[in-house]
């Protein structure tokens, strides 16, 4: 009996430190959002209707301007401070601060530009590929070096495929730094998850289905394109979603292929169409980096870091919810 | 009836057939790709590096090395010294300070004439080396000083050779002297009355003695320095791997060795797994096996929304937030105790290690919970029927059931962490140096710079194509390399570990 | 009736359907098997099989399990083909005189004259009409009239007409068990296929269910040759006018079904037949 009751003592005592460890992994976590969701949307939101701070979300980031002038302290944003300027001819002692003013408008439309270039891609041949694997390959060992290179291309550090853009996109073929080169540095980086997510959901599709429709005449092409890829869509793109978000969040990647720090046309101001592709532009998470790392931490920097941190947070947090949540509703709805 | 023909369609699904084959084949072609641009853009890494190398040896800059070595190491126990000093403060009384003041100003001051014996030589070695390398038309050894060579001085190397090696017998002068000089000294240092001082003093001294001890064997490397004695080929590869310095832009010499970055990396790696390996595992038990349905229902997706933080986002939290934190808990007198607190750099290797752990403990949480979800049923059965209670059933069934795939689960988390560049960039404090191991555990809370955050810091500012260039590439070729087999060895385990299961 | 653009490119005339009461033996078979080794990789499951299926007539296979029954229907269309390693070893087969497996064979020609009614009723996911419509549309077929047509001719022929013609564009997800596996049959009926292969179609379904799907094989056997797998004695009795019965991968007996149920020559056959084993 004695044996039964320490036994229990060592259950429950081991079980509760499995217990305090997991909290103690959601409690850091939470306290992260937290910290980051309550400064940040000091930032984002205002006490006034609209409640959403528009100014932040549409103007691009400007050097913070700070002085004081007659015993009143001012922090103007560069073109407020001209216009003031314009209007007191005396000489002011101004502290700049970079980027502390103005909004993320450029980073949103930079970021937003490079996830639909670069999802476009990654789903185009990472749905092909899947197709061959789960539909056409018989097991062989070309099919299993082809598991093993996926396998492994996941693996690879992200920086590694900022250098590998740089090298073959910027470099070799003369791109420079452009939308174009981060495409597919982001796209070739989030491929071996597609093709893991499409594979799967393309598996999952029962094969009476297949063999139904082969048994009808249909050719093997004919069969995946309306019996097996319809239904196998809405799970590939749910799995996708949460390459979206790893996409929108990666800095380095794009920190030597897409990117600028700073730019003052927004991607559409281009002389001609076909620059568009070949322009770089400014992205979230390295504006993120950018003004974490290149300006000092004081409450004048405060604002914008937060921010933009926040804003960022709660993008991939949207995008990763909206994977979650479709994909408990696809797991209800098909039970073949 | 007829004969089923062959129709033109039958083509068709060939081609459509090759078709994706050729997109599934993209997986081999990217990394087949990262292998070839890495290796394009950084292999011409190794002739520039030996380029360097030989022309360090051949414009005498390793003969002033030796030189300075020396100098050097005289520095060094000057500093000792300064830090003995400060021990004693509390324990001694004036007198024996003021003594003790006027014995190390002494001591840092014998070192004079070797200094500037250092510098003179230092100044015509470079002059020669800039002269050498406008004449080879390698430039981009060093940013700084290639314009100043542009008027194109006639160059005797020869001259300035035989010149530096005069350097050899007024070394022998000066090392004579200081050895007499510091003799002198020793005989008139103070003693202490606190005995830990004392000691420490004493250790001092016999590092002394050790150095003057080294004084002959210096001469005797200068004397056997040689200008003309080939370098051979292996040391770009060796200087590269095994180099303890990564020195870039320098007015003296460039150095790519990959260990201070190698060891930033791996430290900051066993930070982060030592943090998230109990803590991922351990939840990943609790929630296969303990936890209540409603409970796991809502912690899996939190830790999916774990593994969704944008690195960046981290990085920047650990800048605003957990250095100072770990900084002022460093400084509270609750932890007076630890030796090497506080510390004096709120962006180290803990700051970014614990950060990373975070990451880490997603990635291991997810897979070792897949692991443990995955022993079949009966195994625990079995166990329940024998009389087991759950906690022995979950450590002598269900753990060793699962141990490789537990195992492999680690694994990939460290090739997330060590590949990992946005949070050691922003965290890990950015300083090129192998951390001092002799603090113990204090090691731990220095900055070092990592491979991934080097080439992420240094590629926007280099000139393509220059040696530098290609060194992070080279970089990046050594990361690619580490990662790829850590991912196969954590394949294979799991491979194996299938196989036992089915 | 439809007819494919397809098939007038075949030197052979076009299908015509012959009224025949009761089968007549001495007419040429409609498939031969001859000498046929069937093998998964190394593993042999058919050996030395020699069988002529005659036209517009039911033929049973009959025997216990994975005695290579399912296997032999699935080499009439080549089903095989989709499983790796799977192949005919040894042997021919022959679909009214030619090799099914010859190389130059249009392998999707093949299926769609040889259709197929599986075990489990695999409908698609998609309305009663689209499902009865696939065979046709993935053929080329696309005036709707003519289309429509086909659909409520094959879902007569299936005895479905009656219960889904109002909600035609509804999920046949919402079909019982039963109307499934008769959509299922009135799908292949709908390319019209000389052949319907049929894989224990019954075997998921409840008495009543069953009743009807055998009510309609038998009227399909006037139009169609018709090769049924089946575990249920009873069901190969009462539908067949054929039956083969397979022991561990070998033809035992083949014969008109009233002899082999009432006079079998074979010992192993009456020992199964009567309940003795399997």
């Amino acid at each position: 009996m004695k044996i039964r009751t320490r036994q229990r003592i060592a259950q429950t005592t081991s079980f509760w430190i499995f217990r305090l460890a997991t909290y103690t992994i959601l409690a850091a976590a939470t306290y992260i959002f937290l910290d980051i969701g309550i400064k940040g949307s000091r930032t984002l939101f205002t006490a006034h209707a609209p409640f959403i701070n528009v100014p932040f979300l549409t103007q691009r980031p400007q050097t913070l301007f700070v002085f004081d002038y007659q015993g009143t302290k001012y922090t103007l944003s560069d073109s407020e401070f001209r216009v003031w300027k314009a209007q007191h001819p005396e000489e002011v002692e101004a502290t700049s601060v970079a980027y502390s003013a103005g909004g993320v408008w450029p980073c949103i439309v930079g970021t937003a530009l490079l996830v639909i270039g670069s999802m476009i891609f990654a789903l185009a041949v990472g749905i092909c590929s899947a197709i061959y694997l789960s539909e056409y390959s018989q097991n062989s060992r070309f099919i299993r070096l082809i598991r093993i290179a996926i396998l492994n291309l996941a693996g690879v550090p992200s920086i590694v495929f900022g250098l590998f853009g740089f090298g073959l996109f910027v470099i070799f073929l003369h791109w420079n730094v452009s939308l174009l080169a981060g495409w597919f540095t982001l796209g070739l980086m989030i491929l071996p998850a597609i093709i893991t997510a499409s594979e799967e959901s393309l598996r999952a599709v029962p094969n009476g289905l297949r063999e139904g429709s082969l048994a009808l005449g249909a050719t093997k092409w004919q069969t995946i394109r309306k019996n097996v890829l319809p239904y196998a869509l809405p799970g590939i793109l749910t799995s996708s979603i949460l390459g979206i978000s790893r996409v929108a969040g990666e800095t380095a990647p794009i920190m030597f292929t897409a990117a600028y720090a700073l730019r003052d046309e927004m991607p559409w101001q281009v002389q001609h169409w076909t620059d568009f592709v070949f322009q770089g532009v400014m992205a979230l998470p390295y504006h993120i980096y950018v003004v974490s790392s290149k300006i000092p931490q004081n409450e004048y920097t405060e604002r914008m870091q937060y921010g933009a941190a926040c804003i960022l947070l709660l993008l991939v947090f949207v995008i990763a919810l909206t994977s979650i949540v479709l994909r408990e509703k696809a797991r209800r709805r098909l039970s073949w | 009836m007829a004969v089923p023909l062959p129709v033109r369609r039958w083509h068709a699904d060939s081609l459509i057939k090759a078709f994706f084959g050729s997109n599934a084949l993209i997986a081999i072609v990217v990394l087949a790709l990262i292998t070839i641009f890495l290796f394009r853009e950084g292999f011409g890494f190794f002739g520039k590096n030996l380029a360097n190398i030989r022309l360090y040896r051949r414009a005498g800059l390793e003969y002033v090395d030796i030189l300075r070595d020396s100098a050097n190491s005289h520095a060094a126990l000057s500093r000792s010294l300064n830090d003995i000093r400060k021990r004693a403060a509390a324990t001694e009384s004036a007198d024996t300070l003021s003594r003790f003041d006027e014995f190390s100003t002494a001591f840092s001051d014998s070192a004079e004439n070797l200094n500037g014996l250092v510098s003179d030589a230092g100044d015509k070695a470079v002059a020669l080396r800039d002269a050498l390398a406008l004449l080879i038309g390698d430039v981009d050894h060093s940013g700084e000083n290639s314009e100043q060579g542009a008027a194109t001085p006639p160059i005797d190397e020869a001259g300035t050779i035989a010149a530096l090696r005069a350097n050899t017998a007024t070394f022998a002068t000066t090392a004579a002297a200081l050895d007499r000089t510091i003799r002198d000294l020793l005989k008139t240092a103070p003693s202490f009355q606190d005995a830990i001082t004392k000691r420490a003093f004493e250790y001092w001294t016999k590092k002394v003695d050790g150095y003057l001890a080294s004084l002959p064997a210096t001469t005797k490397k200068l004397q056997a320095w040689n200008p003309e004695r080939p370098v051979p080929a292996y040391r770009a590869v060796t200087s590269f791997l095994f180099g303890r310095d990564w020195i870039t832009a320098s007015f003296w010499q460039d150095w790519y060795g990959i260990i201070p970055l190698f060891v930033g990396s791996f430290l900051v790696s066993i930070v982060a797994l030592a943090i998230a390996v109990p803590f991922g595992v351990a939840s990943a038990i609790y929630v296969s096996e303990v936890a209540q349905p409603a409970e796991k229902r809502f912690i899996k997706p939190y830790v999916e929304f774990i593994a969704a933080i944008p690195s960046v986002v981290l990085g920047f939290f650990g800048i605003a937030v957990v250095g100072q934190t770990i900084r002022h808990v460093s400084q509270s007198s609750f932890f007076h105790w630890v030796s090497f607190f506080p510390i004096s750099e709120r962006l180290n290797i803990f700051t970014a290690g614990s950060l990373l752990a975070l990451m880490a403990v997603s990635t291991i949480f997810t897979l070792a919970e897949d692991a443990l979800r995955n022993v079949p049923r009966g195994f625990v059965e079995a166990s329940y029927a024998l009389g087991a209670n759950r906690l022995q059933t979950v450590g002598r069934v269900i753990v060793p059931a699962s141990l490789s795939g537990i195992v492999s689960a680690i694994l990939l988390g460290f090739g997330r962490v060590i590949g990992e560049t946005m949070v050691v960039l922003l965290c890990a404090g950015n300083r090129i140096a192998i951390p001092d191991f002799t603090q113990g555990l204090g090691a731990f809370f220095q900055p070092v710079h990592t491979m991934t955050g080097i080439i992420a810091q240094e590629m926007g500012e280099v000139v393509r194509g220059s040696i530098h260039y290609r060194a992070l590439f080279m970089v990046g070729l050594a990361l690619f390399a580490i990662t790829l087999a850590t991912n196969y060895a954590a394949q294979k385990l799991v491979a194996r570990y299938r196989m036992s299961i089915g | 009736m439809v007819i494919m653009e397809k098939e007038t490119e075949h030197p052979a005339p076009p299908f015509e359907p012959q009224k025949v009461a009761e089968p007549e033996p001495q007419e040429k078979a409609m498939i031969t098997v001859s000498d046929v080794d069937f093998s998964y990789g190394a593993h042999q499951v058919l050996f030395d099989v020699n069988l002529e299926i005659p036209p517009r007539a039911v033929t049973a296979f009959i025997g216990p399990s994975g005695c290579g029954k399912t296997t032999l229907l699935r080499c009439f269309n080549r089903m095989n083909d989709l499983i790796d390693g799977a192949h005919v070893s040894a042997g021919r087969i022959e679909l009214e005189g030619h090799d099914i497996n010859a190389p130059d064979i249009d392998v999707v020609e093949l299926r769609r004259r040889v259709g197929m009614v599986f075990q489990k009723s695999n409908p698609f996911p998609k309305s009663i009409y689209d499902n009865v419509a696939y065979g046709l549309r993935v053929l080329g077929a696309t005036k709707k009239s003519r289309i429509n047509e086909a659909v409520e001719k094959s879902l007569r022929a299936a005895a479905l007409w009656g219960e889904v013609k109002d909600r035609l564009d509804s999920s046949a997800y919402g079909l019982s068990g039963g109307q499934q596996q008769r959509l299922c049959i009135a799908r292949a009926l709908a390319v019209e296929p000389e052949v319907i292969l049929m894989d224990e179609p019954c075997s998921a379904l409840d008495p009543i269910a069953t009743a009807k799907v055998e009510e309609l094989i038998y009227q399909l056997r006037e139009n169609f040759t018709i090769v049924i797998v089946t575990h249920n004695m009873q069901q190969a009795g009462r539908c067949s006018n054929y039956t083969a019965f397979f022991y561990l991968g070998r033809l035992i007996e083949f014969g008109a079904t009233s002899k082999i149920f009432s006079n079998p020559s074979e010992r192993q056959t009456e020992d199964y037949i009567t309940g003795r084993f399997g």
